[in-house]
């Protein structure tokens, strides 16, 4: 069973549309829990030993996939893997369909502030604790509509979620950012936790054990999305101003809804992170989660460089990102998310050395480092992976 | 009065941005498959919405789910079950029936309605 916690930022799917997404669960959980182990003992039993005795040596992964490609049971289990993450989708969309003209309206009065000035004198004269009220402390949403979207992000629906995460079907759509919470939550079994946060309170234990004395005054989020991170790193920091920025606008209008709608406050912007208006040395930490293999070989240096120049002196830059594989069979099933589920640029991820990019972007060498970072993480979501440890790009300004 | 009109339903994309990948040698399997998945998915939603009726149904004491358990069709619900099943199998392998019944023919029916329309 999932952790995550319904808000009412979501719709409430009706009998048969739960009864849809439980479904995918539980799909989800027999092709990665059940099958999907079978694809390695396929390749250990039989299809790796035929590849050594033809080739002489071992095979590269190009050479892994087309064996793979032709064996029933990886076609099987493949085909079935991508339309449950078909499926994944519509059976978000279909509620979200049906409720977003109130989820739009709710998501506009989020907006608006909670406490109008006349209403706050009257709830100062009521209230036990009046100064809580002024306390409020609130976040922000700042638009642009003339921002290009980047290639890479648009060319195809990352996550073959239909429209990704920039599209937007009506006026102020908070439909991609709805969708893609609940679709998170299922894709990931429920593994991220009550608030998808479970990204964040990575990145934020790592810290904690790695930096235990820095205390950040200004946090940004780059490739934020609904903010599911974000609010993780206001919550863990509440004296620091925290930024989020993205280049889809639905997904910024349902994050600064979601946000508010849990009393955090979170600064969101519609940027692209290889390059921001924010002021040069205005962060102490920049970081991100699971962006980078969601961008392009140029903007890794782009993006790198751009941290640089908004970090302070002594501050730090934290990319959180999906193990590649130590082997080349789990470069290949790895890389299965990058041929099946449009994740284009993940596959070039295998080979890129990110210290070395961090570098171009002109980071010092011995301020950078790559870490491997352990959480605990449930058999359920592994989708392709038998070992699942995160990958922490770090370095220091 | 002036009804006030409903706004327009919004609909949101149902399907994602590029090439879809073809899993098998023949891409009618990948389309077996895809439907398969989807029945299987009516399947388990049906289920869970009987399971809810008869709780709900038990819980408002309208029946009790042990006698859905001990239920046990006397002789004229059982003919008439094994009527229906037998109608539905019927309906499902017409595919295959159709393809007996043209083998069988002794002459094409084709020929035999060409020769017949062209007088």
């Amino acid at each position: 069973m999932s952790a995550f916690k319904h808000h009412d930022m979501l719709p409430t799917p009706s009998h048969d549309e739960q009864a849809r997404q439980d479904f995918v669960a539980s799909m989800r959980g027999h092709l990665s829990g059940r099958l999907m182990p079978g694809a390695y003992q396929l390749y250990e039993r039989r299809v790796a030993p035929a590849l050594r005795a033809e080739l002489g040596r071992d095979p590269d992964e190009a050479e892994v996939r087309r064996a793979m490609t032709r064996e029933p049971f990886y076609q099987f289990w493949s085909a079935m893997q991508r339309r449950s993450q078909e499926m994944l989708w519509e059976s978000v969309i279909d509620p979200t369909e049906r409720e977003l003209p109130s989820l739009i309206d709710r998501a506009k009065s989020r907006a608006k502030p909670v406490v109008k000035p006349q209403q706050a004198q009257k709830a100062q004269k009521a209230s036990k604790h009046p100064r809580a009220l002024r306390r409020r402390r609130r976040g922000s949403l700042r638009l642009d509509p003339s921002l290009p979207l980047p290639r890479y992000h648009a060319a195809v629906d990352i996550h073959l979620q239909p429209g990704g995460y920039h599209t937007d079907s009506t006026a102020d759509d908070v439909a991609a950012g709805v969708i893609y919470d609940k679709g998170l939550d299922l894709y990931m079994g429920g593994a991220l936790g009550a608030e998808n946060g479970l990204m964040g309170d990575t990145l934020v234990a790592y810290i904690k054990e790695r930096h235990p004395t820095l205390r950040p005054r200004r946090i940004l989020d780059m490739g934020c999305a609904i903010g599911n991170s974000t609010v993780v790193w206001a919550r863990a920091f509440p004296q620091a101003e925290v930024h989020g920025i993205d280049v889809g606008a639905p997904v910024l209008r349902y994050a600064h809804a979601r946000a508010e709608g849990f009393g955090v406050p979170v600064h969101f912007s519609q940027q692209n992170a290889e390059g921001t208006d924010f002021e040069p040395g205005s962060f102490d930490l920049v970081v991100s989660h699971i962006m980078l293999h969601e961008t392009s070989k140029p903007a890794l240096q782009r993006i790198f460089a751009e941290c640089r120049r908004l970090l302070r002196p002594g501050g730090l830059m934290l990319h959180l990102e999906i193990p590649r594989g130590h082997t080349v069979f789990e470069q290949f099933m790895h890389n299965w998310e990058s041929y099946n589920n449009n994740e284009t640029f993940s596959r070039y991820m295998t080979h890129i050395d990110l210290a070395a990019e961090a570098v171009k972007g002109g980071f010092a060498r011995s301020k950078v480092r790559v870490d491997e970072f352990a959480m605990q993480m449930s058999v359920a979501q592994m989708n392709y992976a038998e070992n699942f440890i995160w990958k922490i790009l770090a370095a220091e300004r | 009065m002036a009804r006030r009109k409903a706004p327009t339903p919004v609909r949101l994309p149902r399907v994602a941005r590029g090439k879809k990948p073809q899993y098998f040698s023949d891409p009618a399997i990948d389309k077996l498959l895809w439907m398969t998945m989807t029945l299987m998915e009516e399947l388990s939603v049906a289920r869970d919405r009987i399971d809810t009726l008869e709780r709900v149904l038990d819980a408002h004491g309208v029946l009790r789910q042990k006698h859905i358990e001990g239920y046990k069709p006397d002789a004229k619900a059982r003919s008439a079950r094994a009527t229906r099943r037998a109608d539905f199998v019927d309906r499902m392998m017409r595919a295959a029936q159709a393809e007996l019944s043209a083998s069988s023919d002794a002459a094409d029916p084709h020929e035999e309605a060409r020769r017949a329309v062209e007088g």
